[in-house]
């Protein structure tokens, strides 16, 4: 029953960007000139788009590390909701024991992925370089 | 006393059904609505107060000026002409967009925040009960319902062709996910001790009194059950709203405003607007999780209302994350992936871990 109360939240909360949206476009001018719609490159003007720029792997790597944790939180919830009750029922070893194997090996995972350097940023060659060149590596 | 209480309450869309004497699905839903209108218009305020004029105060303060003195007391009707200044700005459109995504973005900011006050037991308001929905998933919502806000930075940064928001959307991302993390397993220690993820129902077990020193008595707050806990919390907290020192998504010194970079106009103030009430959720879970919801620190201050304390906690949350941007350097992104990966998360689990074996141990 609560979703109708949260599912009218977000139609209010989709409601109020859109009625100033249309507040704004009545009370806005609109003068288009040359130059104004280029993007902001510092005052340079742009080179190439921004959709063939190249980033950095870590980024991609944190990500495959958060998609195991991120699951690992969703089988803790359960665990955390019934723990202090589970503990009355069956002892604390029974209810403690198998999340801390569960638990133990996500470290062991996160120790693996420490030590390959999966959590250090790397940094581009060309910029360790330059820095070494200038003496403040 | 306070645990059956808050069980017994109605919800803000039963009383105002109640109130048009309307009942079933009609009346759920036009309570509903007008509900979800008056929370987001509460939501709203504290915006429009914190965003033109308490920020500028406090910032202000903190390094010995003179902010917005002119118009009303205190220079508070700024925020009205502000709001008109905003709205009415021109809005440029950069070459290259990427249409409907760019647009969808900052709809999809404030809309992410708002929507996770729907769980929020915000209190008492004389016999008013503000709290729109009360699942037993509550906790689990709250946080779902405030990650959301990351995939419409990802869709501005994107959007926008322009490098710097590329760079601002892939920062808030690495951010989000170290940090996420850390925020959810901290809030199970939590949850350990009350039993439940349902929010009236965390709020009631932190109703006892945990001690008395000299005649005062401490709640039972999670803040004062577990402070190392709370420390975390508070820690993740910062950088999931993206907050200094955890504020490189936006690093105004590094990428200009990151993925915000090509917005004008309404649409940045709809930003603008996102972030503040993302702010005030930060706060809002806190004082839920952490600070005994609305309750009143102590027992002799019951007589002002629980929504008055509920304010109050928020915005305490708010000018420490106000004192933290006077007062903290940013962090670098490499040192950020390396706090949240190496030193947040394991922390969190240790917390998880040691808070399961005491309470283990004293049952």
């Amino acid at each position: 029953m609560s979703w109708i109360a949260i599912g009218a939240l977000a139609v209010v909360g989709v409601g109020i960007p859109l009625g100033m949206m249309a507040a704004s476009a009545l009370l806005r001018p609109s003068v288009p000139e040359q130059g104004k719609s280029a993007t902001y490159e510092s005052g340079e003007i742009p080179t190439g788009t921004a959709r063939s720029f190249k980033f950095n792997i870590q980024y991609y790597m944190v990500a495959l590390l958060f998609v195991v944790f991120d699951i690992e939180t969703v089988l803790v919830f359960p665990w955390a909701v019934i723990y202090s009750d589970a503990v009355e029922v069956v002892g604390i070893t029974r209810a403690l024991g198998p999340m801390l194997l569960f638990i133990g090996i996500l470290l062991i995972g996160l120790v693996w992925a420490w030590r390959n350097g999966a959590v250090s940023w790397t940094k581009s060659p060309r910029a360790t370089r330059r820095k070494t060149e200038r003496g403040d590596a | 006393m306070g645990a059956l209480a808050l069980q017994t309450e109605q919800l803000l869309p039963e009383q105002i059904a109640e109130l048009l004497g309307l009942s079933g699905v009609p009346g759920e839903i036009v309570g509903g609505l007008i509900g979800a209108f008056l929370i987001a218009n509460i939501m709203l305020t504290m915006t429009a107060i914190a965003g033109p004029w308490a920020k500028r105060k406090i910032t202000a303060a903190f390094t010995d000026r003179i902010a917005v003195n002119r118009i009303g007391p205190f220079g508070l009707l700024i925020i009205i002409p502000d709001a008109v200044r905003l709205l009415s700005k021109e809005l440029i459109v950069p070459e290259g967009v990427d249409r409907p995504s760019w647009d969808l973005a900052p709809i999809i900011l404030p809309a992410s925040a708002l929507l996770g006050f729907a769980v929020i037991p915000m209190g008492d308001l004389g016999p008013v009960n503000i709290h729109l929905a009360d699942p037993e998933a509550g906790l689990a919502i709250v946080f779902a319902f405030a990650s959301i806000a990351s995939v419409a930075l990802v869709m501005a940064g994107y959007a926008s062709n322009n490098k710097y928001s590329l760079m601002g959307g892939l920062r808030a991302v690495a951010q989000n996910i170290a940090y996420e993390i850390p925020l959810i397993i901290t809030a199970l220690s939590v949850v350990i001790f009350a039993g439940t993820l349902q929010m009236s129902e965390i709020v009631a077990a932190q109703g006892t009194a945990l001690f008395t020193i000299a005649g005062v008595s401490i709640p039972a707050w999670y803040a004062f059950v577990n402070p190392f806990a709370f420390v975390l919390f508070l820690v993740a907290n910062m950088a999931e709203i993206g907050r200094n020192p955890f504020d490189i998504p936006e690093a105004p010194t590094e990428i200009v405003a990151g993925y915000q970079t090509e917005y004008s106009s309404v649409y940045f103030v709809l930003f603008y607007l996102g972030e503040f009430i993302h702010i005030f959720l930060g706060g809002a879970i806190m004082a839920v999780v952490f600070l005994g919801g609305a309750a009143a620190p102590i027992p002799a201050l019951e007589f002002i209302p629980g929504f008055v304390w509920f304010v109050i906690k928020i915005w305490a949350f708010f000018l420490f994350t106000q004192w933290c941007r006077s007062a903290l350097p940013r962090v670098r992104i490499d040192q950020l992936i390396e706090i949240g990966w190496k030193g947040m998360l394991v922390l969190s689990f240790a917390n998880l871990v040691l808070t399961a074996i005491i309470v283990g141990v004293i049952i």
